[in-house]
């Protein structure tokens, strides 16, 4: 599944069964290759921005119809989740990023996260959008460096550009062992 | 002997020590912990009153008996409030594994007239045992992963 949607999910709590917030967005860390956190909005008659967030260490699952906590506690004031959740930088949010080869090629924009399926928030790759138009995925972790305005990712990255989703499992795990990693 | 929630509904309340007739089920609470009915909620709204389990001497085809007109009482809490007023209704509610993936909704349970303890939650055409529920709220029941469903 993809960042976007998690947007919008309602949080609910394993202990109680009750809908204790949505997400309003995910917080995502580049370097890291996964959520930190989502930021929330408030059910209900009291819908809007909510101040809490939701650290990924408090997220129980992140599945297709919800975002599961253990119970309400897991929402803490920004003051009170890790720095990175609390205080997230605005230059780690990637979407619209170009991609760039080390060799100087664009492969497309950011156009959206993917994420392992059943995961706390691992993320495997990106969607992007091609330069010749319509839709690609590449697997992660490829880039080297990131500015808030493009990433840059190793050449034979270029090699790994996939049509659909199915394609993009595969190519992870072939990309990493390409790359040396697990 | 088995029932099912809504089977159960608009049964008719009589007290053992009077015979006299106060009501009708209107909703069943149940604790998701416990996997068992806790009370039975009678009439509708403000004028909902509660009986707990322990205060039925027994829940039979015909006729739910309470051993007195005194077993009756007001919510005591948020959650028997919400209970009253049909916010925490099993059937009707969505089926949430713990992964945060939706089963379906809750179509009827069924329960142990004897004890309360609940049997089976019937979601879609599955029959899934009530000993995977691990919560129920106003917006859910959350069921363990991954449901076991019987034969």
């Amino acid at each position: 599944m993809t960042a976007s949607q998690i947007r919008g999910l309602p949080v609910v709590t394993v202990k109680g069964g009750e809908d204790v917030a949505e997400v309003r967005d995910v917080i995502y860390s580049p370097e890291e290759g996964r959520l930190v956190g989502v930021t929330l909005n408030k059910r209900g008659f009291l819908a809007g921005r909510s101040r809490d967030v939701l650290p990924a260490e408090s997220i129980h699952a992140i599945g297709q119809d919800a975002v599961m906590v253990h119970d309400e506690s897991s929402l803490v004031a920004p003051q009170d989740a890790p720095n990175e959740v609390g205080h997230p930088a605005t230059e780690r949010n990637v979407i619209g990023d170009d991609i760039l080869t080390e060799g100087g090629t664009s492969l497309g924009k950011v156009a959206d996260l993917v994420l392992l399926v059943g995961s706390s928030g691992e993320v495997v790759g990106y969607q992007i959008d091609k330069i010749g138009g319509g839709r690609g995925y590449i697997p992660l972790p490829a880039q080297l460096s990131v500015s808030g305005v493009a990433l840059v990712v190793p050449n034979i990255t270029e090699e790994f550009v996939q049509e659909d989703l199915v394609g993009l499992g595969a190519a992870v795990d072939e990309f990493r062992a390409r790359m040396g990693l697990k | 002997m088995s029932e099912t929630f809504r089977g159960s509904m608009g049964r008719k309340v009589v007290s053992r020590s009077s015979a006299k007739e106060l009501g009708s089920v209107s909703h069943l609470l149940a604790d998701s912990q416990q996997r068992r009915i806790a009370a039975i909620v009678i009439g509708q709204g403000k004028k909902a009153q509660l009986a707990d389990w322990a205060q039925l001497s027994g829940f039979g085809p015909d006729a739910v008996m309470v051993v007195g007109e005194d077993a009756l009482r007001p919510p005591a809490d948020d959650r028997e409030r919400a209970a009253a007023g049909g916010d925490l209704d099993l059937v009707g509610k969505r089926a949430l594994s713990e992964r945060g993936n939706e089963l379906g909704k809750i179509d009827d349970v069924t329960f142990d007239a004897d004890t309360g303890a609940l049997e089976d939650l019937l979601v879609g055409d599955r029959r899934i045992s009530a000993g995977t529920l691990l919560s129920s709220g106003s917006y859910a029941a959350v069921l363990e992963e991954p449901p076991e469903p019987s034969p």
